[in-house]
């Protein structure tokens, strides 16, 4: 039976005149990998920001429709946006530690909710690292600055900093488009393994990164979700004639 | 428009290379059965050497094939059609093998057997080498209707053999045929037929190739 996490009917949003979604309707499901395709401008990268409410803090941003996480639509009244962003993590293009040590990184968001018990704070911070593959490259430097991480290791960082507070989805935003081969197939392992436990939805330009690692696709074009369906499908037998010319790379 | 022009060009290098490896079958199976007709022992032997052009258009198409992945990394449709070069070329290099054991037939058989003429085994070649051709130019349009009538045509190939099993079958009641040529011609035929339906593999993968999956 399929488990969806986030049920999105009629969603349109508005930066001032500039309509970025028009009538999106999708579900993602949960333990599953969806990626968000599209060429630059389509909106891939506002509908992921939706799903936590990241596009708040635009000004000018108009959001209407719903949005339903386990059944309640986060664009209610009353919703507790802060709660919201603990479950739906995010992990942004560019690797963004913040400034202080490694361990600093993972603890920061449990401490902020309050948490100051010393064994709890180790256990989340190496549970973390162990989750997002970086423990045994990091183990016995957890003082040192996160910002002497590779690009990778970084970016591995800011996950592990996402799993902290026990999120059950992880947006991605390009994630790996400012790494090289190597550190981008950890992190698409990485996708892979979290996958077992997270709902993880992800933008990416990669067309084959998309193929490897995702269960379901969808693809946006101005704003629109033109096709959205299982990956397979959509890399063997797109069924929409705009989603082949994309993919195939006819598109101009 | 599109920015994939050297893709493009590829892809109907590919198409022309399976044209020519298909025109070279056909050829085959045909002077293959002249020779066999007419005991012409040494176009038969010729035809047996070339069936190493046909291998080597194989291992090229293969390579060019293993090419274009590797460096386009094809998706869709493009997948489709680079999927389906792949398994139509073992087809046509079966055929091409076929080609090749008639002529070996040829080879084998004694040269004062009395030939025993059916109109409908030269049918049955004419045919399947219809068949053939249709089904790669079929590819080449991506026209699905085209390749379905392949498939069809090879009940008539079916039925001309089933005829030519009759036929042999009195000659021998009636003594009108050599016991070692029945077994041959028998043999030609059959070779025929698997050639038809090596015919039908490459028209149910043009199939593929347009709507993504095999026909039920």
């Amino acid at each position: 039976m399929v488990n969806n996490i986030f049920t999105i009917s009629n969603l349109n949003l508005e930066y001032g005149s500039f309509q970025a979604l028009k009538q999106i309707s999708l579900n993602i499901e949960n333990k599953k990998v969806t990626a968000l395709i599209g060429p630059s401008g389509c909106g891939k990268t506002s509908f992921l920001r939706c799903l936590n409410r990241m596009n708040d803090l635009i000004s000018d941003c108009k959001v209407s429709g719903d949005v339903l996480y386990h059944e309640e639509n986060i664009y209610g009244k009353n919703y507790n946006v802060i709660s919201l962003r603990t479950k739906v993590g995010m992990v942004f293009q560019k690797p963004n530690p913040f400034p202080m040590s490694i361990y600093e990184n993972i603890a920061y968001g449990p401490k902020c909710q309050g948490l100051k018990n010393k064994n709890e704070l180790n256990r989340i911070v190496e549970m973390s690292l162990k989750k997002s593959a970086l423990w045994e490259e990091v183990k016995d430097r957890l003082k040192n600055s996160a910002l002497s991480l590779s690009g990778g290791q970084q970016q591995r960082l800011c996950i592990a900093r996402a799993i902290a507070m026990e999120p059950e989805v992880i947006l991605m935003d390009e994630p790996t488009s400012a790494l090289d081969p190597i550190a981008t197939l950890k992190i698409e392992q990485l996708i892979n393994d979290l996958k077992e436990n997270y709902a993880i939805v992800i933008v990416t330009h990669s067309m084959q990164q998309a193929a490897r690692i995702s269960d379901n696709t969808a693809f946006f074009l101005m704003g629109e979700l033109v096709e959205y369906d299982e990956t397979d499908i959509i890399f063997s037998t797109p069924s929409n004639s705009k989603t082949e010319e994309y993919i195939t790379g006819r598109f101009g | 428009m599109t920015y994939r022009t050297q893709f493009e060009n590829e892809l109907e290098e590919l198409k022309l290379s399976l044209m020519k490896m298909g025109d070279l079958v056909i050829k085959n199976i045909h002077l293959s059965l002249n020779a066999f007709m007419e005991m012409d022992v040494t176009l038969a032997n010729k035809i047996i050497q070339d069936d190493k052009f046909v291998n080597q258009l194989e291992y090229e198409i293969e390579k060019e094939c293993m090419h274009i992945i590797l460096k386009e990394q094809p998706v869709a449709k493009d997948l489709r059609l680079i999927t389906a070069v792949l398994k139509m070329i073992t087809d046509l290099e079966r055929i091409g093998d076929h080609a090749a054991d008639i002529s070996k037939l040829t080879v084998f058989m004694e040269k004062n057997s009395k030939i025993f003429i059916l109109k409908q085994v030269y049918k049955m070649a004419q045919y399947s080498e219809e068949m053939i051709r249709i089904a790669l130019e079929s590819f080449v349009n991506q026209d699905q209707e085209i390749a379905l009538k392949v498939i069809d045509t090879d009940d008539i190939v079916d039925d001309y053999f089933n005829e030519v099993k009759k036929e042999v079958a009195n000659a021998i009641r009636q003594n009108n045929i050599d016991a070692d040529y029945a077994l041959y011609l028998m043999m030609v035929t059959k070779y025929l037929e698997r050639i038809g339906d090596h015919a039908v593999n490459i028209a149910e993968w043009v199939i593929f190739s347009i709507v993504g999956h095999h026909r039920k």
